[in-house]
């Protein structure tokens, strides 16, 4: 790799360890990957967060890069942690609370702004064309395919890495030549609800490997290809999707999506056999501000029923500017949660066993991650039984 | 016996002799490997119940999680790490791990050369793995 007189300083500094590592990692993945520079980047996101999904492991790690005076250079923003300051906070255990606690103070002290959110771009929109360094996969696809921003797919590490020095290696989807789709998709149904949506991502994920595709098929809403965006990154390495029409061009691979797919890949996702939830979730990816205004309508004047719990997710700045959504939502017996998600919180200690939801992505890792079933459908439907039990 | 030389890349410098533990299957080190006492816990793994710590880990590349990186450094911090990582492919999560733990580290090496329980001396800084005693049956 060709490196700047500044950048092969760092690389060599005996004093400056945390600067020094960050460098490294940075050099020795863009090696790895035949990047030739480092390029500037307009912001980074970093995952990794919750205390659930990390264990004691990085802690170390955090504290000894923040010790060592760690600074971020650009924008950078977190993704959600494992709890909210208002309502999960008072059900968790105090040693997990204050674990939580010291990975955030950590990540404050290198200029980390708490924004705890997978939807970053509703905190800031990253210009067209931007180069950035974002790791969570959802928002990673979101960025590259819906909002044409470039990020290739990081790690938490490799994310922190680059916001503490302002750069990434310059390679993959970095570069335009590798934007290109390179697999047809005809989806031949007509998709009718964000979960086809998500049900299309999960399916096309584990086709695709790493291939871009062009898909035909799609809507313009941004809500529905926001839980495309997710699932396809769910199951696969794919880091961008074209949305458009396909043209003749038939040397390349052509995957035929019939509606037979997406209903056998729902069936998959429905686990819990149509038995009662214990939680209803909205807000994986977390929620927008149109979605927030969608739920409000569809919970007013109504009540949650006794023993199911309604949690919506969003990050704070969504919470903030959506507040008489939120007041209608809390109203109602919902619990508007900022910074968190099931998928990232502790839902098992809780007792939460069964998991209904309008993401694909929640559903695909409830079992795993929340051991628990899941029932998959919806925004509507999922208020309906909250509702109405 | 003559020694014998494997040559590989350079992914973090080093030099130091010791003991192989040789797998030819992946590791995931979130979930894979316990960071308290170094023993390989994935159930289905070949290496199972056995420790890293001070060996020359050789195995084929990583895979999972990428908060794998942050349990290689706390098993350095803990002093339980590998003396040296040799790998066929480097992958992402195992090269940043060796580089925040400072765990020697080299790849593009055949690991079906070296059989658990030779002694191999690994020079990072060009890249080599030298075999200089076969484990004795």
């Amino acid at each position: 790799m060709q490196l700047t007189r500044e950048e092969e300083r760092i690389l060599s500094d005996e004093q400056g360890w945390a600067n020094r590592t960050c460098m490294k990692i940075l050099v020795r993945l863009g090696e790895l990957f035949g990047a030739e520079k480092l390029i500037p980047i307009t912001s980074a996101h970093v995952s990794g967060i919750s205390y659930k999904t990390l264990g004691d492991a990085p802690i170390e790690y955090l504290r000894a890069l923040a010790d060592a005076n760690a600074k971020v250079k650009v924008k950078t923003t977190l993704n959600p942690q494992s709890l909210d300051p208002d309502y999960l906070i008072r059900k968790i255990p105090i040693e997990l609370r204050n674990k939580q606690l010291d990975i955030l103070k950590q990540f404050d002290k290198m200029g980390l702004t708490e924004s705890l959110t997978c939807t970053p771009y509703y905190l800031g929109k990253p210009r067209r064309g931007s180069h950035m360094a974002w790791a969570e996969s959802s928002a990673v696809v979101y960025a590259n395919s819906v909002l044409g921003a470039w990020t290739n797919r990081e790690g938490g590490p490799s994310a922190l890495a680059a916001a503490i020095i302002g750069k990434t290696p310059d390679y993959g989807i970095h570069k335009p030549e590798n934007r290109q789709p390179n697999c047809l998709v005809n989806v031949k149904t007509e998709l009718r609800s964000e979960t086809e949506y998500g049900a299309l991502g999960i399916h096309l994920g584990k086709l695709l490997r790493d291939k871009i595709p062009l898909i035909q098929g799609l809507q313009k809403d941004s809500d529905q290809l926001k839980q495309l965006s997710a699932a396809i990154a769910t199951t696969g390495m794919t880091n961008m999707f074209k949305a458009g029409s396909i043209t003749e061009r038939k040397e390349t691979e052509r995957i035929e999506i019939e509606s037979s797919d997406l209903k056998r890949t729902i069936e998959e996702l429905n686990t819990a056999s149509g038995r009662k939830p214990d939680l209803v979730f909205i807000g994986c990816p977390h929620c927008s501000h149109a979605e927030m205004k969608k739920i409000a309508r569809l919970v007013k004047g109504k009540k949650v029923k006794r023993g199911i719990e309604l949690w919506v997710c969003a990050s704070c700045h969504v919470r903030d500017t959506a507040k008489d959504a939120v007041k209608q939502i809390e109203k109602s017996g919902g619990h508007v949660l900022a910074g968190v998600c099931t998928v990232v919180s502790w839902t098992e200690k809780l007792g939460i066993k069964t998991i209904m939801t309008n993401s694909a992505k929640t559903a695909y890792y409830a079992s795993t991650l929340s051991k628990a079933d899941a029932t998959l459908k919806p925004m509507e439907e999922c208020l309906k039984t909250a509702l109405q039990g | 016996m003559k020694p014998v030389t494997l040559k590989g890349r350079v992914i973090v410098e080093g030099h130091c002799q010791a003991e192989a533990l040789v797998s030819l299957k992946p590791i995931s080190f979130l979930g894979g490997v316990d960071p308290a006492d170094g023993k390989i816990i994935e159930k289905k793994h070949d290496l199972c119940g056995m420790c890293i710590k001070d060996k020359i880990l050789c195995f084929p590349h990583g895979h999972g999680s990428t908060v794998g990186s942050y349990v290689l450094y706390s098993l350095a911090k803990n002093g339980l790490a590998p003396k040296a990582i040799v790998n066929q492919t480097a992958d992402p999560v195992v090269v940043v791990g060796a580089i925040i733990a400072n765990v020697p580290m080299i790849d593009q090496i055949d690991i079906k050369k070296i059989k658990t329980g030779d002694t191999v001396e690994v020079d990072a800084c060009k890249g080599l793995a030298k075999i200089l005693k076969r484990k004795e049956n």
